[in-house]
């Protein structure tokens, strides 16, 4: 009882403090734009060329495997801050000095997550009923046949959810943003899971529980019907299956005990996380946290942060220092751009920069097409994590105060922070370009020079809007995988992939770049300007 | 040099008011600025650091309205925010060079002047070691050496010797007093012994308004003769707090010795006694308190 009632504060707690931010707003407006596109068929699920009648069977199948596929990746990025929350308000230290154990404080927190996604869902539901009357193409409400995919496709993944996010913020190297590159990985992995392996019961997302209810009547129903389903955008013609007559996916005990299991999957992997969970104590994590001076008292008192010795000077000691001469105030750009740079990529380890180079060497000797291809592909993502503390790194380490207090801020650091970005892109693939140049290929070279402005512009824009370098971790990834890892013309930023359309495709991305990097100038000006 | 807070106000969202119409008039020299928690010093510190935009109001620097042209301040600033943080990768002296970088100071002069204040602030041991592995104290020794890496004209520190040991306090203290002669020094905190070792001059705030302004010598004269001392048993002790303002109390053989503010002795038998700031700054703070209560009333 004593316990239920701990899980249920904890839960509640951190369920106010997030829907109380302006930041949930933005979450359920995103809820709305998926039901917006859903409805509108930007999103829609085929059956190879055709689509079922909107009935209210197929608009719930529809919409809960929008919501469970892409509230699976992105939800992820939005609740994956339920304990970091405690640690950066410390009241994670305060909660550790309580008989609070691990298991009921992160059960706790799992609710949450899982209240917070189901909260998204809950709007997708809504749009989906709406979707029906809208679009009126079969004015029979089945309210189970709608809401039941819901109830037993979309819950368990994102609980699934819940207890993934909460699962890596448990573990020290998962917490940051390797953790958040990891997922879209895993998150393509457990989609993909039942065709991978061959069983249809490691289905976490549910989508092929509904192929295999629909495959039937699809094959009875669609002249030359082979097999294909998916969840795609609207970017070619569909035809509605008229003789396809499917009325919902029939729940089986089978297939419901199959569901649940997951929910069970989902709680198991919160009592998994509580094993490693270090409980807020520094001296269980093998670096000490990042935090602010007032704070690290305690953690220097517990002996975590020892002080370094020190020769204590006299009391009376008279400060010799020398001024400034009136010269010295005035610095050129290239210092700050190499302190941005150096700040940039300080704390790699010797291995990165191997991995770095040793891709540079590989662009250089392997065929073009391999060096603009896979090999830049490979040496544009291996920096993620430098590009992602564009705009983000003063949010993070606390030193708005100290940089934004000092003169200049939008003309030089803005600037040079953004420099720094591009500078890394262009080391990271010279190799590439190099050999564009070598072989007169100017329509691929000017991609490539569009790709090394983009990215890092879209790092900085994402990074000083929202202040967490989750968005672009995920976003770029995701676009990455889908760009120039799958050659999808236009969403490869390489260029690699539009052939023909290559400069017009580099032209886009250049605009693209100018929108961004002039959004984030106008925020961080809004910034410096304190009305933030 | 002169910096000028014409009838600054800053209201939150929520409609909370952390500053309301708060003038005052700086020259060069330590200004004390006093208040308990929550009276808006912090709030002050950060629109004078450019940071926060007051909702009315301005300051100006040597004439010039710094929510217009905030970068003539910024040239010739130096602050330590009350919280703060590290690049932890860093270390000291790199993270210095990247500040000294960001506020446009020339490269050689930066590096003797980060090497001058790394002795200063006892640091030159520990200045390649990366920040990361620092203690709360010797974060707070870089904030103050950051805060003076552009030789700033205004210096503004808040709350600064919070996590330092009694004997990098008495530094910093010292530290302040050297650096007064040219230059606006304002120390916000809420110890008041910090102040009494420094300040020039003294402002104290409370509920977002001045309360009073001056040097310290005319805060202290308004209670001289007030303050007494008186030994009590440890069981009369709480009516004398009921009915007295007592500033401090020692636990000694023969009772506990109260420092009590009164206009007359509190007792026949009590002794009169040199009265310090912190006497003054509650019997003010009392005082506010009191009439605050009697406008209220009526």
């Amino acid at each position: 009882m004593k316990a239920r009632r701990v899980v249920y504060a904890i839960a509640r707690a951190d369920f106010l403090e997030r829907v109380r931010r302006y930041s949930y707003l933005i979450t359920l407006l995103f809820a709305v734009y998926l039901g917006y596109a859903a409805g509108t068929g930007r999103i829609s699920l085929r059956l190879g060329d055709y689509r079922g009648l909107y009935t209210s069977a197929w608009i719930g199948a529809m919409v809960s495997m929008v919501a469970t596929t892409f509230l699976s990746l992105v939800g992820f990025y939005i609740v994956k801050n339920a304990v970091d929350r405690d640690r950066q308000t410390r009241v994670g230290e305060i909660l550790a000095a309580t008989p609070l154990t691990k298991v009921p404080y992160l059960v706790g927190k799992f609710l949450s997550n899982f209240a917070v996604l189901v909260s998204m869902v809950g709007v997708l539901a809504l749009a989906a009923v709406a979707m029906q009357f809208l679009a009126a193409e079969d004015r029979t409400f089945h309210a189970w046949a709608l809401l039941s995919p819901f109830l037993f496709l979309t819950l368990p993944a994102m609980a699934m959810t819940a207890a993934m996010a909460l699962l890596f913020e448990t573990f020290r190297f998962l917490r940051g943003s390797f953790g958040n590159v990891l997922w879209f990985f895993l998150w393509s992995f457990g989609i993909s899971l039942p065709v991978v392996t061959g069983l249809p019961q490691l289905d976490p997302s549910g989508l092929w529980t509904v192929y295999q209810s629909m495959a039937p009547a699809a094959r009875a129903g669609i002249p030359g019907y082979v097999d294909k389903f998916s969840l795609t955008n609207a970017d070619k013609a569909v035809r509605v299956a008229t003789g396809f007559h499917w009325s919902g996916v029939e729940w089986t005990a089978e297939i419901v005990i199959l569901r649940l299991a997951w929910m069970a999957v989902a709680f198991a992997l919160v009592l998994c996380g509580a094993w490693f969970f270090d409980r807020f104590d520094p001296a269980r994590s093998r670096r000490k946290p990042v935090a602010r001076p007032r704070s690290e008292g305690a953690a220097t008192a517990a002996g975590t942060a020892p002080e370094f010795p020190t020769a204590r000077l006299p009391i009376t000691t008279s400060s010799h220092i020398t001024p400034l001469a009136s010269g010295a105030r005035h610095s050129g750009a290239w210092r700050l751009l190499i302190a941005e740079l150096r700040l940039a990529l300080k704390g790699y380890r010797w291995w990165w920069y191997a991995v770095a180079g040793g891709l540079l060497i590989a662009q250089l000797a392997a065929p073009l097409d391999v060096a603009r291809g896979p090999l830049l592909a490979a040496a544009w993502i291996w920096p993620i994590l430098v590009w992602s503390a564009l705009g983000t790194r003063e949010a993070r380490f606390g030193t708005e105060q100290l940089i934004f207090s000092c003169a200049r801020i939008l003309p030089r650091q803005f600037p040079a922070a953004w420099m720094a970005g591009i500078i890394v892109a262009v080391l990271t693939g010279l190799g590439a370009a190099v050999r564009l140049a070598l072989a007169g290929q100017h329509a691929g070279l000017l991609a490539w020079a569009a790709g090394a402005l983009f990215i890092p512009s879209l790092a900085l824009a994402l990074g000083v809007w929202s202040g967490t370098s989750k968005f672009f971790e995920g976003l770029y990834t995701a676009m990455w995988y889908i760009g120039p890892m799958n050659r999808v013309p236009g969403l490869d930023f390489t260029g690699s992939a539009s052939g023909p359309q290559a400069s017009r495709h580099a032209l886009l991305y250049l605009g693209g770049a100018a929108i961004l990097v002039a959004a984030a100038f106008l925020r961080r000006a809004r910034q410096l300007h304190g009305t933030y | 040099m002169k910096l000028e807070i014409e009838n600054v106000s800053k209201t939150y969202r929520g409609n909370v008011e952390a500053l309301r119409k708060f003038s005052l008039e700086l020259g060069p020299g330590v200004l004390g600025l006093l208040g308990p928690n929550g009276a808006g010093k912090s709030t002050l510190m950060r629109i004078l650091a450019t940071i926060t935009q007051p909702t009315g109001g301005w300051v100006l620097w040597n004439g010039t309205n710094i929510r217009y042209a905030p970068d003539k301040l910024r040239n010739v600033l130096g602050y330590l925010p009350q919280d703060f943080g590290i690049y932890p990768n860093l270390s000291a002296v790199e993270f210095l060079e990247y500040l000294a970088a960001v506020k446009g100071l020339e490269a050689a002069s930066a590096h003797k002047r980060i090497g001058e204040l790394l002795e200063l602030v006892n640091l030159a041991d520990a200045a390649r070691r990366p920040l990361g592995g620092f203690s709360g104290g010797m974060r707070q020794r870089v904030g103050i050496a950051q805060a003076l890496l552009n030789d700033p004209e205004v210096l503004i520190v808040d709350e600064p010797t919070a996590g330092l040991d009694p004997e990098e306090r008495v530094r910093f203290r010292n530290l302040l007093s050297e650096l007064a002669g040219e230059r606006i020094v304002i120390l916000s905190t809420h110890i008041v012994s910090d102040v009494e070792a420094v300040a020039t001059d003294i402002a104290l705030i409370a509920q977002g308004q001045l309360v009073v302004h001056g040097a310290p010598e005319a805060l202290l004269a308004a209670v001289s003769g007030k303050v007494w001392e008186v030994v009590v048993p440890s069981h009369e002790l709480p009516a004398l707090r009921r009915d007295h303002l007592v500033s401090s109390t020692a636990h000694r053989n023969d009772g506990v010795h109260a420092r009590v503010v009164a206009d007359a002795a509190p007792r026949p038998e009590a002794r009169a006694l040199e009265p310090t700031l912190e006497d003054a700054y509650l019997a003010t703070l009392a005082a506010r308190r009191q009439r605050a209560a009697a406008e209220a009333v009526v």
